[in-house]
């Protein structure tokens, strides 16, 4: 027998359930080119299980970055009917230190700490006959989960998926979306390019969601349960345009964050959560820096800019543009070590003769400033 | 004292006599300096530094003409430029030191911020309709002569400069300007009119009576001499040296280095003088022992023995590239009677100090000549004010350059007054 065919034996013993309070690790199985700047990560635990959850729900996951742990939520984005993995779907995001880890380190084997499933975005616990399911970006992971969940079971359901996306080339899934559709009775999909992008042939609508897409692609709009997710201004038009065409409030669902709604959930969750908050901001070490002509020291935080933090504390420092362009704040470290990130307020041949910008620096180590 | 206020600055240009030193109100009075400024130094093209002045992006050097303040700047493509120092808020000046680096322009005033190529790129407090577009550093025409850094504060710059940049390339191309960097700079103020300070470069006539270390490398002879005043011993070396200047040019000639003289000096708006002349004894450089004073040889050159391209211009400088170093020299006028003379040193820029030069050698020539010629500035200048001063005559051998460019300098002031 081949690895891959030993290893589907396994999964195909007669598998317990993967509990994340017994077993908090998963380990990376595959990772998925889904755009240009969307990856899908796959996960199983150590020793094989079998996931149980409600399609939309998320788990919270632990990454071990360069810089320390960082807790951050991911809707799975599989289906729950293919229950040996799990699967995240993360865009990366311009500075973004977990999606860039992910994207950049996350690799087959790499092991991450996760804890879950929990939420409440999902069509079961509010089952309708028919749905209209809002994507925005990357918002389209729960929705995706549970039409993968509709696909693996193959019977009529009525669905219109709408994805709205930047261009042709941001829309996630595309293909198998599409797939769905032909295969599925019932299911419909609407992508919503915002612009043709790279796709001068595109053939389909473009712009942004409105009265007269929604009725070309679902007439029948008001007697559908609404489930939307993406970014906040994406909702936030979503649910005003859906109220303004007089769309029961009722049957529309937003996915949501919002801490308080999970804690009410799952008090033991975000109470885990909170801790791991808690620890990685009294992980962020708090430094000493002195100006020397103005005789004053204040406390920095390792993740706080000087000058804002100095000023906070009453220091008067001189400065124009608190971003590390005009230069008016120019200083000469006497000791200690900065990270500067500026827009050109000052030159490397400056920086090598120990100036720096305080207002957009964080300190490294206690810092004396000649100022 | 003769007053000199009560003739006009035309009458006086109407009446002045070719072939004779100026009356006593070109050199003394405040009302023709202002002129100076006005009709020469505001509408000329003036020669302002090197562009090793300011070698990386960010690099700022103030010049100050007059009432006039100048930057010049590298800015982040690497292109030079000028601007003029004041703020466009309320006018104050941006940039106080002679040379620093910037990320940013910013006015310490109000901390108005410009970019490099003078765009204003912030203004707090100004309003929502506040255009900063219209608010930008005024710009000073710039030209670059392989290096050579010249400005013009007129509205329209006189366009020879680009016929003197075409004239002029092949000569100074060999001695890669840009791949120098400033080894020194003296800032040498004289107690004398900037005409007289100019008027005595243009000259050798003084050099045996006052330059012993400049004569060791610099033949006097090579800016004219008299034949029938000279001894038998002299003239045997006047001749010596007018052979030497044929074989030699012939021989720079040859191997691609433009050797021969081209007189412009008063023939045009932007004048200029080049030629290249032989350096005595062991040839290389003007030096004490007239060998190199850097062992790293300026551009592709690789023969020691070019001798000194000399590089006139009017109003305001004159240069000499050696294989091995340049220096170059610019006159700035502060006040009827101070001068300043600018001085700078270039050798090549991997060149060490210490390691392939040492700067007592390289400077100590034109230090010595400097100080000498600032005395002699001096002494002219506490004369011409006395009132037993009148005109006196040049030497039709000798000081056939100062006459060009007194002339000169009477024809722009006569242009100006229309």
């Amino acid at each position: 027998m081949t690895d891959a065919t030993a290893h589907l034996a396994r999964h195909l013993a007669d598998l317990q359930t993967w509990d994340s309070e017994a077993d908090d690790t998963l380990v990376c199985t595959a990772v998925v080119d889904e755009t240009h700047d969307v990856r899908t990560f796959v996960f199983e635990p150590p020793e094989p299980r079998r996931f149980a959850y409600r399609p939309g729900q998320f788990l919270t996951f632990e990454f071990a970055l360069p810089s320390g742990p960082v807790n951050r939520c991911y809707t799975i984005s599989s289906s729950p009917l293919r229950p040996h993995t799990v699967a995240i779907t993360v865009k990366r995001v311009p500075n973004g230190p977990v999606s860039n880890w992910l994207h950049d380190h996350c690799a087959p084997g790499t092991a991450v700490k996760a804890i879950g499933p929990m939420g409440e975005f999902s069509c079961l616990d509010d089952p309708a006959p028919k749905y209209l399911f809002l994507s925005g970006g990357s918002g389209i992971t729960p929705l995706m989960a549970m039409s993968r969940a509709f696909a693996d079971l193959g019977r009529p359901v009525d669905v219109v998926f709408v994805h709205a996306a930047r261009t042709p080339g941001d829309i996630v899934f595309r293909a198998e979306l599409d797939l769905i559709a032909r295969r599925l009775p019932g299911f419909r999909v609407a992508h919503l390019p915002e612009r043709a992008g790279g796709e001068a042939g595109w053939a389909g609508p473009l712009g942004r969601l409105s009265a007269e897409f929604l009725a070309l692609v679902a007439p029948d709009f008001k007697e559908r349960s609404v489930w939307c997710c993406g970014p906040e201004p994406f909702m936030n038009a979503a649910r005003s345009l859906l109220g303004a065409l007089g769309h029961d409030p009722r049957l529309y669902h937003q996915e949501s964050f919002d801490f308080a709604k999970l804690a009410s959930a799952e008090p033991e969750v975000a109470a885990e959560v909170l801790d791991a908050e808690a620890a990685e901001a009294a992980a962020v070490p708090t430094y000493d820096v002195t100006f020397t002509k103005l005789g004053q020291t204040v406390k920095v935080r390792a993740d706080q800019f000087i000058l804002a933090a100095a000023r906070d504390q009453g220091v008067r420092l001189a400065a124009s543009c608190t971003e590390g362009l005009c230069g008016t704040c120019k200083a000469k470290i006497v000791s200690g070590t900065v990270d500067m990130s500026h827009k050109g307020g000052i030159r490397k041949k400056e920086v090598d003769q120990g100036l720096f910008l305080p207002c957009c620096s964080k300190p490294k180590s206690d810092l004396v400033v000649d100022r | 004292m003769l007053d000199t206020t009560s003739v006009s600055p035309r009458a006086l240009l109407a009446r002045r006599k070719p072939g004779f030193s100026l009356e006593q109100a070109f050199y003394t009075s405040q009302e023709i300096f202002d002129l100076d400024l006005e009709a020469i130094f505001f509408r000329t093209w003036i020669y302002v530094g090197v562009e090793p002045d300011v070698p990386d992006e960010g690099d700022v050097m103030v010049v100050d003409i007059g009432r006039a303040s100048v930057l010049i700047l590298r800015d982040d493509d690497g292109e030079i430029r000028a601007f003029h120092n004041v703020c466009r808020h309320r006018g104050a000046r941006i940039v106080h030191d002679e040379k620093s680096s910037v990320g940013k322009l910013v006015c310490k005033y109000h901390a108005w911020t410009y970019d490099l190529d003078g765009k204003l790129l912030r203004a707090e407090h100004m309003g929502a309709d506040f255009d900063t577009s219209c608010h930008g550093l005024k710009p000073v025409h710039l030209k670059s002569v392989e290096g050579l850094l010249f400005i013009c504060l007129a509205d329209e710059a006189p366009a020879d400069i680009d016929d003197l940049a075409e004239k002029m390339g092949p000569y100074l191309k060999p001695h890669a300007i840009r791949d120098t960097k400033v080894a020194h700079q003296v800032d040498l103020i004289e107690l004398g009119n900037w005409k007289i300070t100019m008027e005595n470069n243009r000259e050798c006539y003084h050099c045996a009576g006052n330059h012993p270390e400049l004569t060791i490398p610099l033949f006097e002879y090579g800016f004219g001499f008299s034949p029938e005043s000279m001894d038998e011993t002299k003239a045997k070396e006047a001749h010596r040296y007018e052979c030497m200047v044929d074989d030699l040019h012939g021989e720079w000639e040859g191997s691609g280095f433009p050797s021969k003289e081209i007189d412009h000096l008063d023939d045009r708006v932007t004048g200029f003088r080049t030629q290249r002349l032989p350096i005595d004894r062991a040839g290389e450089s003007q030096t004490l022992d007239t060998k190199v004073a850097s062992t790293k040889l300026l551009g592709e050159l690789t023969e020691a023995k070019m001798g000194g391209l000399s590089f006139w211009t009017q109003p305001n400088s004159w240069h000499h590239f050696m294989s091995d170093h340049i220096v170059t020299f610019s006159v700035i006028p502060l006040s009827p009677d101070r001068t300043l003379l600018r001085t700078k040193w270039l050798v090549h820029k991997d060149a060490v100090e210490g390691v392939d030069y040492d700067l007592k050698r390289l400077t100590e020539v034109w230090i010595a000549t400097n100080d000498q010629d600032g005395t002699l500035v001096g002494y002219q200048h506490s004369g011409v004010k006395s009132p037993a001063y009148e005109p006196g005559p040049y030497s039709p051998y000798t000081e056939g350059l100062v006459e060009k460019f007194v002339n000169w300098y009477c024809l722009r002031l006569a242009d100006h007054l229309g």
